[in-house]
């Protein structure tokens, strides 16, 4: 892999001014020291603050532990509670993998047998699903890259500063994101994505040609807002956007796993006993 | 000592409506609409992913010993409600509010992220939302 390492033009947050040894070098710093740095970046929540004016070419302070609220398992803005999961503009592709989707989540969720691919198998969630699960993720940015790390699975994301995607992606879970500052927002474009996640908790689809933006910013001290743009010609008939918001926590990152051992036993001792229609016991 | 079972079944429509309350799994098996509250007994207090489960011994209406298990969120988000661990130990005395399972088992759910139902142990009530 090239180095792409980039020097910000503009005024820089003293994390930007560290010596970074190399890519790998970080995460695995970021990786086993987590719990310190995570410490450092955790700002307590406060009244809500104006964003802080930056000067042009200045990189905007992502930095904190964001908390994602519960409560909207489907990413349609028009049917945040995923009561008509169908009504998004799909593919017939797409209608078939939703059809064959028994989440455990939303009006249509069900406790017999779900597969959902997270719940069942301890899949990744992939990107878009990362942000539906009720835990904190953390942002650090370097010049080099920015590091997206959520508590749940300890998922990290790199994200590559200023360069544009390699030639012939691999398909994979996370695949690969490139970033650049658009003023106070930190946009991240994502291609290489493998199919086998979904992109919700209510399972709406999506392909290996899903083309994701994300646009983080900061709407004032104590919210990240989340514009998100899927664009994926294989399974949505046209583009369409969603967006969260998170907020900022002074709780410190903790650990949530998913262990299919665990969730085997949890499925034995309280799911499978309450699916209607079958003896109570 | 007393370890009475009272369906109180009080069909108060709960502020955590299935759509919005969440789990790892969703509430599908759950009827939301009721609340129970159940006397017993501390038989093992599971502290783990992807959920809390609480095992304990109340009798029903009938004077029948039943075995139920209650399910909570999982451990960090209880962790961020007050709770532990230690938070309560075979033998203890509960008294908790519990949304039924829809089939009539002895299963029921009393948290997730969004909501956590009043719990007392041996007297002392724990943080609910």
């Amino acid at each position: 892999m090239q180095n792409r390492r980039i020097i910000p033009t503009g005024p820089a947050l003293p994390i930007l001014r560290m010596r970074w040894i190399g890519t790998y070098a970080v995460a695995v710093s970021l990786l086993c020291c987590s719990s310190i740095l995570l410490a450092q970046t955790t700002a307590p929540p406060q009244a809500a603050k104006p964003a802080v004016a930056r000067a042009s070419g200045s990189v905007p302070d992502l930095s904190g532990n964001w908390l994602i609220a519960p409560g909207s398992p489907s990413w349609d803005s028009a049917d945040p509670a995923g009561k008509n999961p169908q009504q998004l503009a799909m593919t017939p592709w797409a209608r078939e993998k939703l059809a064959a989707a028994k989440p455990p989540f939303g009006d249509k969720g069900t406790f017999d047998n779900p597969n959902d691919p997270v719940q069942k198998y301890c899949d990744p969630p992939g990107l878009t699903r990362l942000y539906g699960y009720p835990w904190q993720f953390t942002i650090v940015q370097t010049p080099a890259n920015v590091y997206i790390l959520f508590e749940y699975f300890h998922q990290w994301r790199l994200v590559t500063m200023g360069q544009p995607h390699p030639k012939d992606v691999d398909s994979t879970w996370l695949g690969d994101s490139v970033g650049k500052y658009d003023g106070d927002a930190l946009v991240i474009d994502t291609v290489g994505l493998n199919d086998k996640s979904w992109l919700d908790n209510v399972g709406h689809p999506h392909s290996d040609a899903l083309h994701l933006v994300e646009r983080l910013r900061r709407t004032n001290h104590n919210v990240l807002q989340l514009d998100l743009t899927i664009d994926d010609p294989k399974a949505y008939t046209k583009s369409w956007t969603a967006q969260r918001t998170f907020k900022l926590s002074s709780d410190p990152m903790g650990e949530t796993m998913c262990s299919l051992s665990e969730n085997e036993d949890f499925q034995k001792s309280i799911m499978d006993r309450t699916v209607p229609g079958t003896p109570a016991k | 000592m007393k370890r009475l079972f009272f369906a109180s079944a009080v069909a108060f429509l709960v502020l955590a409506a299935a759509s919005s309350s969440f789990a790892h799994h969703g509430t599908a098996g759950y009827d939301m609409s009721k609340t129970v509250t159940l006397n017993g007994t501390v038989t093992k207090y599971y502290w783990s992913n992807p959920h809390v489960i609480l095992y304990l011994d109340a009798k029903d209406e009938k004077g029948q010993l039943q075995h139920w298990s209650l399910e909570f969120a999982a451990p960090l988000l209880m962790k961020r409600q007050g709770w532990s661990s230690a938070s309560m130990k075979p033998g203890d005395q509960i008294v908790a509010e519990v949304h039924p399972s829809k089939n009539g088992a002895p299963v029921g759910i009393s948290g997730t992220a969004t909501f956590l139902l009043k719990f007392t142990v041996n007297g002392t009530e724990l943080p609910h939302l």
